[in-house]
């Protein structure tokens, strides 16, 4: 066993002949860098966000009052369809990939992903799609305006013939081939290019959370792919796939889309808060100073949630008349369960902890406040009754930006907040930091809570103007002027990075400055090109740099609530990330003595080094 | 098409067993006496019998999310000021309770359990059929407006763009509603009523509407159907049952029916149809 340990473990590559290293935007060109991609990513899914939330405004504006404000009826349904196309293919998604191409890689300590120029290709694949989706602004008769959903047969060439909608087609097909990429990219990573000792149960939670959304990648994206194929071949190639209409006795279906489009769109969802939830997992523990609580409840939780979300599709058709609504009412109102697992998962990690406040774990809590309600309304909605009532109203649409931007935003600017440092070598500024959760706040819960109220009343979705009669004005005004203040919550932050990037705000980092508790904090901020530097030694427990840092408290071989930390237990967790490679022998040595330190279910040795998983 | 779509339909709905029933009707029952003094939490007070099922299920369902959601808050709260950090001291480090844990796995199973059981119970009064209802209504939707046909007494009555046609009902009788679609998606939504459904090419919806109070009510279009979506609205006005029955006698009889997509050759054939603006409201031709 001593001597599998003196393997050098982390580079399992032969170094790469020194060539000259390509500097600036050259190096993001040609790179094939999870780091220097993930950030690429990041960068452009944030400038779609931009462009989306401009298109938001110009919705509210419009709304705010009857009449024509900015925008005709016809501009204004492009705006809403390329909104929420915007937010949904080419801003949550594509953000959470860009997170996770960094980040995994860094928390299971391997090199690199497990395949870098596949990585490369899956990002501009991404980057093209959405301007191929953008460039439907240039065309005479503008972008799609069939809403997001591109339900037939309005999305058929008759109803919609303007080439924007073509554009959108070929948009979600590229970036759908993208995703599907990168989800086997990051399968791949995390099954085989874990360090030695990193089990599949001594995985950060949100590497657990980027696994588990990969896997529901794999599921959902080729459907809407090929759905999407198929319209355009309804829509160039005179198929008539969605088509209601009789051809020589053959009828299509236009419902098969809206099976088709859930069938991805709900699973979907999920895609798009799951590696939020990761974000969350990751910031409460660390400035509670407690382990995650109940670590695989958690993770069966996530399992359980994607797993159900991809049998619930027709939740989004109870209004349809075509599906069976029991089955689908009972299996969606399951995954409240799950969710509530996570939720008590949360709360029990801060309980009896020692609570900090900055602005990453701002966003946390503020996740969690807000996002409760999205998924107490959507419970709700998952009760067809309640639906035939509130579905296709301004319900849905609170409902749905309460779990999307009050759930996925609010944790992706918490992880935005919590890994700028590890990415470029500053701490954001705090003050300004504050500032920007606060307005994100109010403003986000201004816009949206009287949305609900607005639905109930009766306000459909996606209309471009409503009468004075209908006494729908005072809310909207209410949620206009809530959205003002949410856009404006944008420009402390893009000042924060701007001046923090330049250096003139914020804080140099250090390698760890939040008392992290995963392997991406053991090294470099930034870290350096081939992640650590020398070899890691075996990892012991599922946050070996906590373990560390407090020799005294750890949780290593911790089972079924009884914390036992002895003191050989302690000189193994100093060793078993902190030492010298030389530490190691006596390292495994100590682990093999009864057994103490591991899991419960702890096997043989062979496997911690291997790092196969349990 | 039709065959698929009529064993998928749900007016006839899957029933629990008996035994699960009784249990469900008296729970219904109790939740039925506690809403009467509950206020509607947003949702217009209804104004018929399918819409008060719903109106009750939301009650229940609003107060329950309350509860849960004050729960969880107050949690929140709590842990936020009493751990809030104090001193540098390294709070206990205890991973796991599994008692607690199991608690908070079987209690949302439960409870999702019951709220599952009000539902089924709710979806299974609005999606019922009257067997003999006072009179059937053909409901047409097109790009933009709507066409209600009085198939028993050979009425018909269309509407324009953002001039929506009006539908008259006696108050307290069932009526059952054939919702067709000319050409795209609609839905038909009368928010007094709580209630709507999808008109969509190919799919047979049929609804029961028992309204419960005469006045006027705004009906919508719910699902997006292109540049005038927003103002596809119409009238429905409920009546008693011998104005209902002064109103059929003075209406005309016959009338041009909307021509519904299936007649017509209008699907895409390569980019010969690029060319074709937007189909109108597609009047004329009879079916």
């Amino acid at each position: 066993m001593t001597t599998v340990d003196e393997r050098p473990v982390t580079a399992p590559e032969p170094p790469e002949p020194e060539l000259p290293r390509a500097r600036g935007l050259l190096a993001f060109l040609t790179t094939t860098d999870h780091k220097r991609i993930g950030i690429s990513y990041m960068a452009t899914a944030f400038a779609f966000y931009l462009i989306g939330g401009a298109l938001a405004m110009v919705i509210r504006t419009e709304l705010a009052e009857p009449g024509t404000q900015v925008v005709s009826q016809g501009r204004y349904n492009e705006m809403f369809t390329m909104h929420g196309s915007i937010m949904l293919f080419l801003f949550l998604g594509p953000f959470a990939f860009g997170l996770g191409n960094y980040i995994v890689p860094l928390q299971v300590g391997a090199r690199d992903m497990a395949f870098p120029r596949l990585n490369a290709l899956s990002y501009w694949f991404y980057l093209f799609g959405g301007i191929t989706m953008l460039t439907g602004f240039l065309t005479a008769d503008g972008p799609a305006d069939f809403g997001w959903t591109g339900y037939t047969p309005l999305s058929s060439i008759v109803r919609s013939p303007n080439i924007g909608g073509d554009l959108w087609l070929m948009a979600v097909v590229l970036t759908g081939l993208s995703g599907v990429l990168t989800a086997v990219n990051i399968v791949a990573t995390v099954v085989a290019m874990r360090a030695p000792g990193m089990r599949m149960f001594r995985l950060p939670i949100f590497t657990w959370n980027m696994l588990v959304t990969s896997v529901l990648v794999l599921i959902a994206f080729p459907v809407v792919t090929s759905a999407g194929v198929m319209l355009f071949a309804d829509r160039q190639f005179g198929a008539h796939i969605y088509d209601a209409t009789a051809h020589d006795g053959v009828v299509g279906s236009p419902i098969l889309w809206q099976h088709l489009f859930w069938f991805f769109g709900h699973p979907e969802v999920y895609i798009l808060v799951l590696p939020y939830f990761g974000i969350v997992t990751e910031v409460l523990p660390v400035f509670s100073r407690r382990p995650v609580f109940g670590y695989a409840g958690l993770v069966f939780a996530t399992i359980a949630i994607a797993a159900l979300s991809v049998g619930v599709w027709a939740h989004h058709m109870f209004v349809t008349g075509a599906v069976l609504l029991p089955f689908f009412t009972g299996f969606s109102m399951l995954i409240a369960v799950p969710t509530g697992v996570k939720f008590f998962n949360w709360i029990g990690t801060m309980w009896g902890g020692s609570l900090v406040f900055p602005t990453p774990m701002l966003f946390a809590v503020g996740f969690l406040f807000t996002f409760l309600l999205g998924g107490l309304t959507g419970v709700m909605l998952a009760a067809a009754p309640i639906d035939f009532h509130v579905s296709d109203s301004y319900f849905v649409v609170a409902h749905m930006h309460y779990v999307l931007f009050g759930g996925s935003v609010f944790a992706l600017y918490a992880g935005i907040y919590y890994w700028w440092p590890k990415v470029t070598g500053r701490r954001l500024d705090e003050r300004w930091g504050k500032v920007h959760f606060w307005m994100t706040l109010v403003g986000f819960h201004l816009t949206f809570m009287v949305q609900h109220v607005l639905g109930l009343e009766g306000m459909p979705r996606r209309v471009a103007d409503y009468f004075d009669s209908d006494g729908f004005t005072g809310l909207n005004q209410i949620s206009t002027v809530g959205a003002f203040l949410l856009g404006a919550s944008t420009l402390p932050f893009l000042w924060n990075a701007a001046q923090t990037l330049r250096g003139r705000l914020g804080a140099p980092a250090g390698d760890d400055p939040w008392g992290g508790h995963t392997l991406e904090w053991a090294t470099t901020s930034p870290p350096a090109a081939e992640n650590f530097e020398g070899t890691l030694p075996p990892i012991r427990s599922q946050r070996p740099v906590w373990d560390l840092h407090h020799p005294d408290h750890t949780t290593i071989g911790l089972a079924h609530g009884r914390e036992r930390a002895g003191a050989a237990r302690r000189a193994g967790a100093t060793a078993a990330i902190g030492g010298d490679p030389g530490d190691a022998g006596r390292l495994g040595d100590g682990a093999g003595d009864g057994g103490a330190d591991r899991p419960p279910h702890g096997d043989s040795d062979g496997d911690d080094r291997g790092g196969d998983g349990s | 098409m039709d065959h698929r779509a009529e064993s998928l339909r749900y007016g006839r709905p899957v029933r629990p067993p008996p035994a699960a029933r009784r249990v469900v009707a008296v729970a219904v029952a109790a939740l039925a006496a506690a809403g009467c003094d509950l206020p509607g939490f947003g949702a217009p007070d209804p104004k018929s019998e399918q819409g008060e099922s719903i109106f009750s299920l939301w009650q229940g369902f609003f107060v329950v999310a309350i509860c849960v959601g004050l729960l969880v808050w107050g949690l929140l709260i709590f842990v936020m000021l009493r751990y809030r950090r104090r001193d540098e001291q390294i709070p206990h480090q205890n991973p796991y309770n599994i008692p607690v844990e199991i608690l908070y796995t079987v209690a949302p199973i439960v409870l999702v359990g019951v709220l599952f059981g009000f539902s089924v119970a709710a979806e299974n009064d609005v999606t019922e059929l009257d067997p003999d209802p006072v009179a059937h209504v053909d409901v047409i939707g097109f790009q933009w407006s709507w066409q209600f046909v009085y198939t028993d007494d050979d009425i018909t009555i269309t509407g324009e763009p953002g001039e929506g046609p009006e539908m008259v009902l006696p108050v307290g009788e069932p009526v059952q509603l054939r919702l067709v679609s000319a050409d795209v998606n609609h839905s038909f939504w009368v928010p007094d009523f709580l209630s709507k459904r999808d008109l969509i090419p190919g799919v047979d919806n049929e609804i029961t509407v028992t309204p419960t109070e005469t006045g006027e009510y705004v009906g919508r279009c719910a699902e997006f159907c292109g540049l005038d979506h927003w103002r596809m609205n119409y009238t429905v006005r409920v009546v008693s049952a011998d104005d209902y029955e002064a109103w059929l006698d003075d209406q005309p009889r016959g009338g041009e029916a909307v021509a519904v997509d299936e007649s017509e050759d209008t699907a895409g054939s390569g980019g010969a149809a690029a060319g074709d603006g937007p189909g109108g409201p597609t009047g004329g031709g009879g079916t």
